[in-house]
């Protein structure tokens, strides 16, 4: 697996079993899209798992057969990167309510033969997380190295360490927050009512028809806008005009319209206008803090709250956060520090000095890499981590 | 830099509590906090604002938080820490009462050590030449050293007096590697540096 141009295949574990959502509603069964990275070692205790963001999906490295373009962490996941392959057994799956083989709003409801739509049940980050236990049990994975994740990736990291400390080594968690910000949920507002107005879109019921592009399309332009930093978007822009000549009103001149409107475009084409809408509700919902007071988080599983906070103790965490990342600032990743110290978690935090905004986290590979990298080997030159086997998990 | 900060590794082991929770300001590349947890089991935390040196704590396995520590320790809780350690770092801190007043907010105890620019040498630099020692500037010219503070030992000693902070130990090096706990006749004059046990009096 050294190839620069490794091939790699979306796998799909099919779940013919019932899947119960934290809301309580229960679907009869459930598709996950998985790929898998390097190779797992014979004491099956060299995983690392990946957390994707919004519009991400399991496709996280290497190449599809005929693509041009890899996954979209290629710069971080592969030999010799950030999450060496060389050294160990990465794992991505596609999130629960996502659009890129794991069961969604789009999948067929096998009691009707139709599309879900909105009759899919609204869904959590930790939703997301039982799915992936799934899994990773599949897979015969009870320990991990580490999970990591960026924006939502970063979330899903927090929840899946917090709920089951004892799976992990360490998390990392890069250009997250402990929960949306007022102006984080007005964001994502904006662009569910993007959908929402847009008539294509018919209540979510739109499969088989066209569907609602225009709305889909000015959700992510909107999205955009908050990925990137103001210094980025004026140097990469500025006023630049694309056609001069054109006399026409209202038609998309400047570069920065043009940019924005290819983000648009390209993305209706890839992505799900209800998953939008159901992951970004998934991400507003989440409040890590009050999820770990709540009843349920000890589900399936019967663990008492003590058990849990000595499950914590000298587990490793490494935060890191942008300095031109207006949409996750750095005082929402030092919170989660912060937190984390409390619970005696050993965590370190690091601020990477950019000016490509959120968008750094899958841009800006360098310092990151350096960093991840440290500390992933000194997790493993580390005496034996002293992880349980999940028992009654 | 690096010099004087090493040589007081012995003393603030010998100062801190096996098991404590340690927080240390500038730490570097975390040598102090690497030797701490090998002899003391601390459970500690760096705080350093270079991204090389952050890297290097890192790959060590220290625990590092980026950040400036003139203005970012306001984010941790009272009383977070059992030790606070300032070694060889107080001169280029643009607001020391700040800093030691948060040391000791966040923390039981305060450990900080410094260099004595009222040392016999220092004084003859500033006679012999009309400037100061590049010892004393630790690296660049007047323009450009990250030294902002040019205290005496004495001088620390009063300013914490006056801001309510006792002296629970301390030591000062002489010449000839010599190592005091008491303040010897002319020890403004003679110690190179000082360290102090501290806590709010």
């Amino acid at each position: 697996m050294t190839d620069s141009r490794t091939h790699v295949e979306t796998q799909i574990l099919s779940v013919e079993r019932p899947f119960r959502f934290e809301s309580g509603d229960i679907i009869p069964r459930l598709d996950i899209a998985y790929e898998t990275y390097g190779s797992l070692n014979e004491r099956r205790d060299n995983a690392v798992l990946i957390e994707h963001a919004l519009s991400g999906d399991a496709h996280a490295a290497f190449y599809h057969e005929g693509d041009r373009k890899p996954g979209w962490w290629d710069c971080m996941i592969g030999p010799g990167k950030a999450f060496d392959t060389d050294r160990w057994f990465v794992i991505c799956s596609n999130v629960i309510g996502g659009c890129k083989g794991t069961t969604g709003p789009s999948s067929v409801d096998p009691a009707t033969g139709k599309p879900y739509g909105l009759t899919f049940p609204p869904m959590s980050i930790r939703d997301m997380v039982e799915v992936q236990r799934i899994l990773l049990k599949h897979l015969g994975i009870d320990k991990l190295k580490c999970i990591a994740g960026g924006s939502m990736g970063g979330m899903q990291a927090l929840q899946f360490f917090c709920d089951y400390p004892f799976q992990f080594e360490s998390f990392i968690c890069i250009a997250s927050a402990m929960k949306h910000s007022a102006q984080q949920i007005a964001f994502n507002e904006v662009g569910r009512r993007a959908i929402m107005a847009d008539p294509r879109w018919n209540g979510g019921n739109y499969y088989g028809a066209a569907p609602p592009e225009g709305g889909l399309s000015v959700a992510r332009m909107i999205g955009h806008i908050t990925y990137l930093s103001e210094q980025m978007m004026q140097e990469k822009f500025g006023r630049i005009r694309k056609d001069k000549e054109s006399r026409a009103v209202f038609r998309p001149s400047f570069e920065v319209e043009h940019y924005l409107d290819y983000q648009g475009v390209s993305f209706v084409k890839r992505f799900d206008a209800n998953s939008y809408l159901y992951i970004t509700n998934a991400i507003d919902n989440f409040d890590l803090r009050s999820s770990l007071s709540s009843r349920g988080r000890f589900r399936g599983h019967g663990r008492q709250r003590g058990q849990h906070m000595e499950d914590m103790r000298s587990k490793r965490g490494l935060v890191i956060s942008f300095t031109s990342d207006w949409l996750y600032p750095s005082s929402q990743s030092k919170e989660i520090v912060q937190f984390f110290t409390a619970l005696n978690v050993q965590v370190s935090y690091t601020e990477v000095a950019t000016e490509h905004g959120h968008d750094a986290f899958l841009t800006d590979y360098h310092q990151p890499s350096e960093i991840i990298q440290g500390f992933l080997s000194s997790l493993s030159e580390k005496s034996p981590s002293p992880c349980r086997t999940s028992i009654g998990s | 830099m690096h010099k004087i900060s090493s040589q007081n590794y012995p003393i603030i082991q010998e100062w801190i509590d096996r098991g404590s929770r340690v927080l240390d300001l500038g730490c570097g590349d975390g040598s102090l906090l690497e030797a701490l947890v090998n002899t003391k089991q601390v459970d500690g935390i760096g705080v350093e604002i270079s991204h090389d040196m952050i890297l290097k704590c890192i790959q060590k396995g220290i625990c590092v938080y980026q950040a400036d520590i003139d203005k970012d320790l306001s984010e941790w809780v009272d009383g977070s820490f059992d030790y606070v350690v300032l070694n060889a770092t107080l001169q280029v801190i643009t607001r020391p009462y700040k800093v030691i007043s948060e040391m000791l907010r966040v923390g039981r105890f305060a450990v900080i050590s410094i260099s004595n620019f009222g040392y016999a040498r220092n004084r003859m630099r500033v006679l012999s030449q009309g400037r100061v020692s590049s010892r004393v500037r630790l690296s660049g010219c007047w323009h450009d050293t990250p030294v902002l503070r040019f205290v005496s030992i004495r001088e620390f000693i009063s300013s914490l007096e006056e801001i309510g902070v006792e002296i629970m130990d301390a030591r000062y090096f002489f010449p000839m590697n010599i190592v005091s706990r008491s303040r010897w006749p002319l020890y403004n004059l003679l110690a190179r540096e000082g360290i102090f046990k501290l806590r709010r009096a």
